[in-house]
């Protein structure tokens, strides 16, 4: 190595210092080069098609289970009965939130957009079960049986009404037959079911109205589909 | 100190029924005492400044939770260092162990001992005052390899190794780059140093201005005692990312917070001499501290050295969080080719020019064309 080199190597090593040190100094006087979020209290803006925690809406809910086909981790689990119409009524609806990968699938399958992402990212909890989500507030058993019971009763009503058709003569039947389906309805709207317990908290805390609306809907909608 | 104790009993005859021996052993631990709480202040809010000058130079906030602003970080820090375990690895040399930390805090604080603080506030002014600090900061050489070989552990014997060469190949640059301060004033003590820097030029009497070669000896010195002190750009033996941290990787609570301690300690140490050497220590520009009665004068120069050394030390956060570490060879490199013939040319340099301008700096010489 020549002297020229070596004194070009010198003059380069206080040449670049020189320059960062200006560059460090102009970001260490100037406050508002400061990009710290103080997370707790400020956020980030969600993005539009953010793929947060998964919601179902189960008032839309067809219990079709394509979802749990489709997906690759098996974190969702869909249980259901058919009901009084021979529609399948939802019995359960579990997100293990702890499991999903969050790659959309379910929701791009699902017929009736009912699985929706939401924007919600923040769920730390001590223990794993509590990041299973229940989107149905009620118990399985209970809801099996309440179905069942309705089965059971739409069943007698039918037979009552057959009954009264093949004992009455035709034009007093179909009236009769009418009554009898009344008092059925009646008799399932009165609720056996006893008033579904305040929803969850994890459905609550993904999204506190949902969460009523789980608690709310399934009665009415199953109400709705015994009218016969 | 002893003279501190004759004119103290002069002045105050009820402790003349003390032994003069006990007045100024007294006197020592009373320096020391301040000098030591000195330190630790130093060290605990220069460790929060060094988080927030980080923080500002990486465009980012910097601790600001605890206490306002988060001023009281370091309080916080220092609580859970001493509160945390003292662990000591089953294998490692406990004795050893043990040992080095304390090597490490000692060769930074007592280089405390001849730092010229003001007119007369220096603990000792040893007359080879610049050669007992280079002496005092090489135990740190000896902890810092005790602390890896006693761990261990790969990393803190590699981290050893290398704080060890890196040390004792700085070592000579720093002496260097130092000489010229002292063959201006023609004195090795640190006080007769900084008084030669005074006078009527202010700031142009300062070393740094003496000549062209004592102004090179100035970045010299300053680059070099980085190196010596193990400072980021050349952290080499900590190398967070590559050995974890070095030769303390091993250490925790109280142990480490001494490590920690010498680190900022030597920080100031070097601040303080690159200031008392070069930067007219604590001679107050074109007003003469030493004339004003003891306690302002003292008060005043005391004010001004701090205020250049914490620049000072200012400057050298500020390189800490620019520079990128540099490697190993690199760093040998620049010590054997570089920085040591660097020095020595700049040593002749300024010994040539004393002889041939008979002591006069440039400035002096500008004055005297003036009248």
């Amino acid at each position: 190595m020549g002297l020229k080199a070596y004194i070009n190597d010198i003059v380069e090593a206080v040449v670049t210092t020189a320059k960062g040190m200006r560059i460090t100094a102009r970001y260490g006087v100037d406050p508002r080069e400061e990009v710290t979020l103080q997370y707790p209290e400020e956020r980030w803006e969600i993005p539009e098609r953010y793929r947060g925690f998964l919601h179902n809406d189960i008032r839309k809910c067809i219990s079709c289970s394509m979802c749990v086909k489709v997906c690759p981790v098996d974190c969702i689990s869909l249980e259901s009965v058919r009901g009084a119409d021979k529609k399948p009524v939802l019995v359960s609806y579990d997100i293990n939130i702890g499991r999903c990968m969050y790659c959309g699938l379910c929701v791009e399958v699902c017929p009736v957009k009912s699985l929706k992402h939401t924007s919600g990212y923040e769920k730390a909890s001590t223990d794993r079960g509590e990041l299973i989500l229940h989107f149905i507030a009620e118990d399985a058993a209970e809801v099996k049986a309440r179905v069942a019971r309705q089965v059971a009763e739409a069943a007698k009503a039918a037979e009552a009404a057959k009954a009264a058709e093949a004992s009455k003569p035709a034009d007093v039947s179909s009236d009769l037959s009418s009554v009898a389906a009344k008092a059925a309805k009646e008799e399932a709207a009165k609720p056996p079911v006893g008033e579904p317990k305040a929803a969850k908290a994890e459905a609550a805390d993904l999204s506190s109205e949902a969460g009523k609306a789980t608690v709310a809907e399934p009665k009415t909608a199953k109400e709705e589909e015994k009218k016969p | 100190m002893e003279a501190l104790a004759i004119s103290l009993v002069k002045a105050a005859p009820a402790l003349g029924a003390a032994p003069l021996w006990a007045v100024t052993l007294l006197l020592m631990l009373a320096s020391a005492g301040i000098i030591l709480v000195f330190a630790l202040t130093f060290e605990g809010v220069g460790s929060l400044v060094l988080r927030k000058v980080a923080g500002d130079i990486q465009a980012r906030i910097g601790p600001n939770r605890v206490g306002p602003n988060g001023i009281l970080q370091f309080l916080a820090d220092g609580v859970k260092l001493v509160l945390k375990e003292d662990i000591i690895p089953a294998q490692a040399d406990r004795f050893l162990f043990q040992l080095a930390p304390y090597f490490v805090f000692v060769g930074s604080f007592a280089a405390f001992v001849v730092v010229p603080f003001g007119v007369g506030l220096i603990a000792a002014d040893l007359n080879i005052g610049i050669y007992y600090v280079m002496a005092i900061t090489s135990l740190v050489v000896v902890g810092v390899l005790l602390a890896g070989w006693s761990s261990n552990n790969k990393w803190a014997l590699l981290g050893g190794m290398r704080a060890a060469a890196q040390i004792v190949s700085y070592e000579i640059p720093v002496g260097m780059a130092l000489l010229p301060a002292v063959l201006i004033a023609g004195s090795l003590s640190l006080q007769d140093i900084v008084r030669s820097q005074g006078g009527l030029l202010g700031i142009f009497g300062w070393n740094l201005f003496h000549n062209p070669f004592s102004f090179f000896s100035f970045f010299l010195y300053f680059t070099a005692a980085q190196a010596e002190t193990n400072q980021t750009p050349f952290d080499l033996p900590e190398a967070e990312s590559e050995l974890v941290s070095g030769y303390n990787v091993e250490y925790s609570g109280i142990r480490f917070g001494l490590f920690f301690l010498a680190e900022f300690g030597d920080m100031f140490i070097v601040a303080a001499l690159s200031t008392a050497c070069f930067l007219g220590g604590w001679q107050v520009p074109f007003f003469n501290a030493a004339a004003l009665p003891a306690v302002w004068g003292n008060l005043l120069s005391l004010g001004v050295f701090l205020a250049k050394a914490f620049t000072m030390v200012l400057v050298m956060m500020w390189v800490r969080w620019t520079l990128p570490r540099l490697r190993v060879d690199q760093l040998m490199r620049m010590s054997w080719k570089y920085m040591v013939p660097l020095t020595f040319v700049n040593l002749l340099g300024v010994s040539l020019w004393l002889l041939v301008f008979r002591g006069k700096g440039i400035p002096a010489m500008i004055a005297s064309l003036f009248g």
